[in-house]
């Protein structure tokens, strides 16, 4: 497959996932804050789920990053792009994890996500799909100039708000 | 990753595999081996296992028939987390069973286990109903093990533990939790 590209940020580094990400990424599953992200999980779902991110690069030739701090290297969030089998269209999503929690790292993530699939994929558009009650990443989509359409209601029977990125802000 | 037999290919899987494997994962008969799921669950496991390569340096693989290059199952090596150690995996897809096809995909693997990655005997991990695994198991010279053991997820389990041929020389243990 295409390597996992890594991209630069001011402060990030975007990533192939590792297992040494694991424990910082399980330790997210597992808790309240993977609510509007189809969890709590347990650490075995949470591996299968390191994994899937990992496959989905090979099975559509993007996907989503390890977000890690650029000088520690410490992993902060699963950002990137996101189209599973039965998904509406492709689209940008983001995870933080604590530690990265109100420091703008999604926001600055989200961003390259965004640059990364109108400038290098050559996507005409993008989406950004939030589970409803999630006012947090409600606030992001905003924030990145992004306006909400329709609802889109997974197999799951997650309820998720679309929100449409703007492809001039790019 | 390649390994020829007499009537197989083994490999490495690919995007292209993923609709023979959501097919089976479709049936019935997947019960025993995690199915059955639709295709959004079906594209997410297989996802699942591609990924598995990257964090473990080893996976299922794609069992292929020579010749016709029809898919006939998957035979590898999985561990995820909460596993008690890596195991020796294998499912056969519909229309290749009673051939003898698994069993010589799976001695292929244990002989690369005990040979090529040095690997102590090594377990392959099976549910109570599956009779047709137990057979294999059993063809292939494992000895139940333990039968006490539940998957993360609560389901019952049987442990089998193969055993290694004479003249395999195991320079270090099966990578353990």
């Amino acid at each position: 497959m295409t390597p996992i590209p890594v991209i630069e940020t001011e402060r990030l580094r975007l990533r192939c996932p590792e297992m040494r990400d694991f424990d910082a990424y399980a330790a997210f599953r597992t808790s309240d804050r993977a609510a509007f992200v189809g969890g709590p999980n347990t650490r075995t779902q949470a591996f299968d789920k390191l994994g899937e991110i990992i496959g989905h690069w090979h099975l559509r030739g993007y996907g989503r990053w390890m977000v890690a701090d650029k000088s520690t290297d410490e992993a902060l969030g699963v950002v990137g792009l996101f189209y599973p089998d039965d998904w509406p269209e492709p689209e940008i999503a983001w995870s933080v994890f604590e530690a990265a929690e109100g420091r703008g790292v999604a926001f600055e993530a989200a961003m390259a996500a965004r640059s990364y699939a109108f400038d290098v994929l050559g996507w005409e558009t993008a989406i950004s799909c939030t589970e409803h009650g999630n006012t947090k990443s409600q606030a992001l989509a905003e924030r990145m100039g992004a306006k909400r359409e329709n609802d889109f209601v997974t197999v799951d029977g997650l309820k998720l708000h679309v929100y449409r990125h703007p492809k001039e802000a790019a | 990753m390649i390994i020829k037999t007499d009537r197989l290919i083994l490999r490495a899987p690919q995007p292209s595999d993923f609709d023979a494997y959501a097919a089976f994962v479709a049936d019935p008969r997947s019960a025993m081996t995690g199915g059955p799921m639709e295709r959004p669950a079906a594209w997410r496991s297989f996802a699942t296992e591609l990924g598995h390569w990257t964090i473990r340096g080893y996976g299922l693989m794609t069992v292929l028939e020579k010749g016709s290059d029809k898919i006939v199952g998957q035979v590898g090596f999985w561990y995820p987390e909460g596993w008690p150690e890596v195991e020796l995996g294998w499912r056969l897809f519909g229309g290749f069973e009673g051939k003898g096809l698994a069993t010589e995909a799976a001695t292929e693997l244990l002989n690369y286990a005990a040979t090529t990655l040095g690997w102590a005997p090594m377990i392959s991990v099976i549910a109570p109903g599956n009779a047709r695994s137990i057979k294999l198991a059993e063809r292939l010279g494992a000895k139940l093990e333990r039968s006490d053991w539940k998957t993360p997820s609560g389901k019952p389990t049987l442990i089998y533990r193969h055993a290694w041929a004479a003249g395999h020389i195991c320079i270090q243990k099966a990578a353990t939790a």
